[in-house]
């Protein structure tokens, strides 16, 4: 078994019309024992910017706090808000400088840009960016998840679409991906706000 | 790589390669033991290796996921228990191959005849084939003696019949449930591929049977009406499903009476949920109230 | 605790991933080029080709990353093997050769990246995996040098590299000539790279090409596409209403893209 699929995690981001979505399931597990059914994976760098952090927990966990401490510096120092493009090199950094020891987790970024064009970046663990126009999945379910992007995602779709097309991705990948599941959280970011979603999923 | 040539092409061949083996296999059969039971065991070709219980071993080991060539499904929850009205037999039926959940809709009762049943749990195949191997010893007895076999009868052939094959890659756990003819009390098994066979009040066996364990220990007496006792069974495979990560699906369930046994509708583990725990039920995106977080200073 | 800025690569998770390795876990897979790249010598300069796959195990990771890397305005590199590897080894050798070329005021010369590039892999004796194509033109002309993962290097006037550089040698021994054409080393360079495409599992997608000449450089970004996908026949949307939804929270963005400190903070901590 490989170290990224002790915890179990399921991440997708797609963009849209002027907007992006991102979402994660909510398990945390050790291999078949599930042990938090409330453990987000994405996380709110800005306010029109998000990361997801598929892998292994504990790796998630010090990603977000360095990434956390990193922005902030980047604020304090630039005094400007950081943009989605620097912050995925930032991360690929972070990550690379790591290439003969790394962390076991692959970021996933999304957001709006300064003129509010969709952003979305994948990476592997040691940092490799890499872009698409239209969607970025990681996790154990991220087989499954390519699948379902690959049929349901279409260009120029609007929020509420979008919201539908990643939400149902996402609750039927993990529903054949056994290490994760147990809910889902998507966040459809667009110019002017941010809407949650906590989904019901099945919790088994 | 001439081995495999041999298995493939030469028919002729591989049964001369194969005749020695049969022989060795054999020797331990219930066939040899005089007990007038018959196995098939004999027609298993083993591989025609110097070795073959250890080419076995590495190729169609379904305990070792990651060296075993040929992976089987496993990861189950099943569970049977005995109470004053007979048997509970409550699966799972999720069925998972690595991480991919290859189905959700597996049966894991087999119904052996009308008054024995079997779970699976381990080598689907494995279980199947030898459970239905039993219920052909099984009617083969009933036609020699007039008589129905023993639950403890029918356990034992099928102990010694996966005992012949013991170490060579076999996966099954399972209980054999039942109940003897004029008895005033049901009967209850549990055997596995490591030749284990066990007699008890309630048994569990699968990667959820520790979660399935703490509730039926929770909420189990012999005295309990067969509607209690069928929700016991509900609750122990559904909090099961929702810890371990290979259990799940639907709740499958068999109620063995003593004049056989009856199977009930199957429940789904997502509805379950909902109706253990109304408030994970979620509304249609298009009618769900805002909750709305504003930061301080910003005006909408 | 270490300090966040110190340089180069860092050590401190090598422990505990020789431990993790040690219980039995498998360490994870990198993302790969996969890659066919190929580089050619003809008449007025250089040509350097590569498709445009990345993958993860049996996964396309990008359908159309990019190989072709710049180092200098003379100078390109293509590179095969671990993808982040390819990367930051090209973009590192890229910055020393823009401060090479501001300090000696000279445009950089070929053999200078590659004894770089060279080095740099040669110190790290083969564990950063990247095979590199470096062509470029300079005082002395026209330049293809191959550069692999332990530090060699090798001069050819044609040359393949990456899990499809079999089909794309192929090509190249039946067709290659001295002093070829642009138009017909351009199409050679496509043709190879396409061998590779559809010839190697590996290889996929698109074809880039660079054009380095004495005084130009043409990149040709996905010069040719063999694989365009046809557009869906249905939409999949799904009708509104269909996503059960426990909880809905909306966040009004502060008026966006404010610098940290005109953003009103979320919570006012009051003085204790």
């Amino acid at each position: 078994m490989s170290i990224t699929q002790y915890n179990g995690s399921a991440i997708v981001a797609m963009t849209g019309k002027n907007c992006v979505v991102i979402g994660c399931d909510k398990r945390l597990g050790q291999q078949a024992l599930t042990v938090d059914m409330n453990f987000e994976k994405v996380f709110r760098v800005k306010d029109k910017l998000y990361v997801g952090l598929p892998g292994l927990a504990t790796d998630v966990q010090t990603l977000h706090d360095r990434i956390r401490y990193r922005v902030n510096m980047y604020d304090l120092e630039e005094e400007r808000a950081i943009q989605p493009d620097n912050l995925a090199h930032m991360i690929s950094n972070m990550l690379y400088q790591k290439r003969f020891g790394p962390y076991f987790c692959e970021p996933i970024i999304a957001g709006l840009t300064e003129k509010d064009e969709p952003y979305i970046m994948g990476m592997d663990l040691i940092g490799c960016l890499s872009s698409a126009p239209d969607f970025i999945v990681g996790g154990t379910a991220s087989d499954n998840l390519y699948g379902m992007c690959e049929a349901l995602w279409e260009p120029d779709l609007g929020p509420d679409d979008l919201f539908r097309s990643a939400s149902q991705a996402l609750l039927n990948a993990v529903d054949r991906d056994a290490m994760s599941g147990w809910g889902a959280v998507v966040h459809v970011i667009t110019p002017e706000k941010t809407e949650t979603y906590h989904l019901q999923g099945r919790q088994d | 790589m001439n081995d495999f040539k041999q298995q493939f092409l030469g028919d002729t061949l591989t049964k001369t390669l194969f005749s020695e083996t049969e022989a060795s296999a054999t020797t331990n059969g219930l066939g040899s033991t005089g007990s007038g039971f018959e196995t098939t065991a004999h027609k298993f070709a083993l591989a025609p290796l110097q070795k073959p219980v250890e080419f076995a071993k590495t190729h169609i080991d379904n305990t070792s996921e990651t060296q075993a060539r040929i992976q089987a499904a496993h990861g189950t929850t099943t569970l049977a228990f005995k109470f004053q009205h007979g048997v509970i037999v409550c699966t799972d039926s999720r069925a998972t191959m690595g991480n991919v959940i290859a189905s959700q809709t597996v049966k894991k009762v087999i119904e052996i005849n009308e008054f024995l049943l079997g779970t699976m749990a381990g080598g689907a195949a494995d279980c199947s084939f030898w459970e239905r191997e039993l219920g052909r010893q099984c009617k083969l007895y009933a036609l020699r003696n007039k008589k129905r076999i023993t639950v403890a009868g029918a356990s034992k052939i099928l102990r010694n019949m996966v005992l012949n094959y013991k170490g060579m890659g076999l996966s099954m756990g399972t209980m054999i449930c039942g109940w003897d003819e004029d008895t005033t009390d049901p009967a209850l098994f549990y055997v596995d591929s490591d030749g284990q066979r066990l007699e008890n009040h309630l048994f569990s066996v699968g990667s959820g049977s520790t979660f399935a364990y703490s509730v039926l220990d929770a909420g189990y007496h012999y005295n309990m009406e067969v509607e209690e006792a069928k929700e016991l069974a509900r609750r122990a495979i559904y909090h099961a499903t929702y810890r371990d990560a290979f259990s799940g699906g639907y709740v499958r369930m068999y109620h063995i009476k003593q004049d056989g046994w009856v199977a009930f509708d199957l429940q789904d583990v997502g509805e379950l949920d909902i109706h253990y725990y109304p408030e994970r039920k979620g509304v249609p995106d298009n009618q769900v109230q805002e909750e709305i977080i504003r930061p301080a200073g910003v005006s909408v | 605790m270490v300090p966040a800025n110190r340089r180069g690569f860092h050590f401190d998770n090598c422990k505990r991933n020789e431990l993790l390795e040690s219980k039995g876990s498998i360490t994870a897979k990198f993302t790969k080029t996969g890659t066919t790249i190929v580089g050619l010598i003809y008449k007025d300069g250089v040509i350097l080709g590569a498709d445009t796959r990345a993958t993860e195990g049996p996964i396309v990771a990008d359908k159309n990353c990019e190989k072709l890397h710049r180092l200098t305005e003379n100078m390109y590199c293509a590179g095969a093997g671990t993808a982040a590897d390819t990367e930051y080894t090209t973009n590192m050798i890229a910055s020393k050769l823009e401060l090479h070329r501001l300090n000696t005021n000279r445009q950089p010369r070929v053999v200078t990246a590659a004894s770089m590039l060279s080095q740099h892999l040669f110190q790290y004796q083969g564990h950063i995996g990247a095979n590199l194509i470096l062509g470029g033109y300079d005082i002395n002309g026209p330049q293809l040098i191959s550069v692999m993962p332990h530090g060699s290097t090798d001069k050819l006037p044609y040359m393949t590299l990456g899990s499809g550089m079999l089909a794309a040698m192929a090509v190249f021994e039946t067709k290659w000539k001295p002093n070829m054409e642009r138009d017909d080393a351009i199409a050679l360079v496509t043709e190879a790279v396409s061998a590779g495409i559809f010839n190697d599992l590996g290889s996929g997608s698109n074809v880039d090409v660079v054009v380095i000449t004495k005084d130009r450089t043409d990149y040709l970004r996905n010069h040719s596409k063999p694989n365009q996908r046809v557009p869906k026949q249905t939409s999949y949307k799904y009708p509104p209403g269909s996503v059960s939804v426990i909880r809905k929270e909306v966040r009004y963005h502060s008026n966006a893209n404010q610098s940290p400190a005109a953003v009103v903070p979320e919570v006012v901590m009051s003085e204790s």
